[in-house]
């Protein structure tokens, strides 16, 4: 689909050349009240080529925060691994837990620094804030960021997105006692709830996009820590 | 999209050129006897296309004294653009009805040569085809009743639209059951 | 001291053969000669509290800066050669605001102590090729208050040796020895932040030599809910006229 006009890297003329390895794998992070979920398909591939059917690409980076970076699978691994060793360097620095807020403006840091050669990502960042409650963070390729409820990012994140605008933020959905003059008001999902509508969603895109199947991995982020939990797809 | 003895078939009401919006009653979906025609695509050609199609089901009725049915005007419509092979109408048809004899739903869609492609269950077009694809994939469950298909069909273009630029502006949805064709607008975001 | 004076005094990173480095020492007797300088940090805020040495009536006392805010939850008091402290301010400043920049968060005060006795060493070559900035040690000791989320309110002391210790209270200046052992006595954990203005002021009365006004003496308070601030100095009047209320209480008991 079209492309904001303002996204930086749509201007950038030195995107790398000619990867080995692309992945443009769907990802889906969901907030909930006291949880967050970053979800995404083990499958890669470049071309019409699958590489692995198991490769899990989100992460769990340490101080209850998950990230992931889908694009070129070699920036991805660099931009991980710099952050956890940046990560590091700040409990060294600071002895305390990167708060996700903290992470993200830090991530955009990481991201802009390479302005004029860009990480070629799409970055989702998972944790809880300082309430407690679940927040979602995600990117373009040169940092700009903004925090959501929900967000769907990689090759099928253009059919996986409108689907969660309707399924966890209730777009275009109306209270049926006020016919049709009042907005269904807003509330959050369960996990069980997230947990179901993230697999529909997987099952669907897998039916439709070439480059998603395999599996699909889920990390759940709650004060308790990171659980993960894996369902396969369709394999063809 | 199919449902238990139904079948609805919807549009978008924006006309624009690139990111300029121009019109925001441009209906896509025309009913030719008891069949219906969704054309995304250059507008001209939408028009013109309409047009043609609306004489040859004339023509057809003349000719055979009955309507045509969905199946035989889907053939038409993919022989019609395959004619243009090589300087193609640029539409991206869609074709829904109910067979007047079977009383069977049917929908069909078509690449702007004329590629048909019989689906069983919902056929997509346009700009916002990825966020329909993906919508109606997670949305869609055989065997809905006409309000349930309109709910399913609405909910699916609407949110469809609003993650498409170039889409929105109001809505228009058709269900059409065996004895009876409901359309409705459907109010959406005006951005 | 004075008598171990040996060569080894004049490079300023050579050691003598007793492990000592004289430069360095010398820079801590310098602090001695400041005016004095008092932190206290209770539950409710940290007090900074500065002797201003006003040597002429002609002198215009407001332009005697030895309080100086670093950010908006940190300030710092200064004592010896307070030129020296600007450019460790100016560091500090730097550093909070890029921690700002790059974390969305207020810098932690121990992190931001740290990182200003990182540069108190820079008179050498750095391990890791880092430049050598100055030519000697600083001249000047910081008394260094906040407050963040993690550890509340918080005071340190950052010597020109690249120390840092955190103090409930601390003195530094000419009148420090005095004012740590009033200090040592008077403090208790359950001190108000009214109390602990009242007490930097009455510290600092008794080891000037001047008269204690609203002129000759500045006060700051960092808070969880105002940040730091210096006060005014009517404020400063009205505190006064407090302690002189205690003190009258107190010779009539």
């Amino acid at each position: 689909m079209t492309q904001p006009a303002t996204l930086a890297s749509d201007y950038s003329n030195e995107v790398a050349q000619e990867p080995i390895e692309h992945r443009f794998n769907p990802y889906t992070g969901i907030a909930g009240e006291d949880f967050a979920v970053l979800a995404g398909d083990t499958r890669n591939t470049s071309g019409y080529n699958i590489n692995s059917r198991y490769d899990p690409r989100v992460f769990d980076v340490g101080d209850n925060l998950l990230l992931t970076a889908n694009g070129f699978a070699a920036d991805s691994a660099q931009l991980i691994s710099v952050f956890k060793n940046q990560l590091e360097w700040y409990h060294f620095d600071h002895n305390k837990a990167l708060s996700p807020q903290s992470a993200a403006r830090f991530i955009q840091h990481l991201l802009y620094g390479k302005r004029f050669f860009p990480y070629y990502v799409y970055t989702i960042l998972a944790g809880l804030d300082e309430e407690g409650k679940g927040a979602i963070y995600s990117f373009d390729p040169v940092g700009s960021y903004e925090r959501e409820q929900c967000r769907a990012a990689g090759a099928a994140s253009s059919l996986i997105m409108p689907f969660l605008d309707n399924q966890v933020n209730f777009k275009n959905q109306m209270d049926p006692a006020s016919h049709g003059t009042e907005k269904r008001p807003l509330r959050y999902l369960s996990l069980e709830e997230v947990i179901q509508l993230v697999r529909d969603a997987f099952t669907s895109v897998t039916e439709r996009h070439i480059q998603v199947g395999d599996g699909l991995e889920i990390l759940i982020v709650t004060k308790d820590g990171v659980k993960t939990e894996y369902y396969p797809l369709k394999k063809d | 999209m199919v449902g238990k003895d139904c079948v609805a078939i919807a549009c978008d009401l924006r006309l624009g050129n690139q990111s300029l919006g121009v019109a925001n009653n441009f209906e896509k979906v025309f009913q030719l006897g008891h069949v219906f025609l969704g054309l995304t695509g250059l507008a001209s050609d939408v028009l013109t296309v309409h047009e043609n199609f609306r004489m040859k089901a004339n023509l057809y009725k003349m000719r055979e004294e009955r309507e045509i049915e969905p199946e035989s005007f889907a053939n038409l419509v993919s022989s019609t653009l395959y004619e243009r092979r090589f300087g193609p109408w640029f539409v991206g048809p869609i074709v829904a009805g109910i067979n007047s004899k079977t009383g069977k739903p049917f929908i069909c869609s078509f690449d702007f040569i004329g590629c048909p492609d019989f689906a069983k269950d919902f056929a997509v077009s346009g700009t916002a085809s990825d966020q329909l694809y993906g919508m109606c994939e997670s949305l869609y469950e055989p065997n809905l009743e006409p309000e349930d298909l309109f709910e399913t069909i609405s909910q699916a273009l609407l949110n469809a639209a609003d993650r498409d630029t170039l889409s929105g502006w109001g809505a228009a949805v058709y269900v059409i059951t065996k004895d009876k064709v409901i359309k409705r607008y459907l109010k959406s975001r005006q951005d | 001291m004075f008598l171990t004076r040996s060569e080894y005094d004049r490079g300023v990173s050579t050691f003598s053969p007793e492990g000592r480095l004289f430069q360095v020492e010398y820079s801590l007797e310098a602090i001695k000669l400041g005016s004095t300088a008092i932190g206290i940090c209770t539950s409710e805020g940290v007090i900074l509290g500065v002797e201003k040495r006003v040597t002429s009536s002609l002198l215009e006392s407001d332009s005697i800066e030895k309080i100086m805010e670093i950010d908006t939850h940190v300030g710092c008091a200064m004592s010896g050669l307070t030129a020296d402290a600007r450019s460790m301010i100016d560091h500090a400043r730097v550093a909070s605001v890029q921690h700002d920049l790059y974390y969305h968060e207020k810098i932690g005060i121990e992190s931001l102590t740290q990182s200003v006795c990182d540069l108190a060493l820079r008179f050498g070559e750095g391990a890791s090729g880092e430049k050598r900035l100055m030519s000697r040690p600083f001249g000047v000791a910081l008394l260094i208050a906040g407050y963040d989320d993690d550890k509340g309110p918080q005071l340190y002391h950052a010597e020109p040796s690249g120390t840092f210790y955190r103090y409930d209270a601390k003195a530094i200046g000419s009148g420090s020895e005095g004012a740590q052992t009033e200090l040592q006595n008077e403090y208790h954990k359950s001190l108000t932040l009214a109390d602990a203005e009242v007490l930097a002021l009455k510290t600092l009365k008794q080891v000037m030599e001047e008269k204690l006004d609203s002129t000759n003496a500045q006060l700051a308070s960092v808070t969880k809910e105002h940040g730091f601030r210096i006060y005014e100095d009517k404020e400063i009047a009205k505190i006064i006229d407090v302690l002189k209320e205690q003190e009258q209480a107190e010779e009539e008991s």
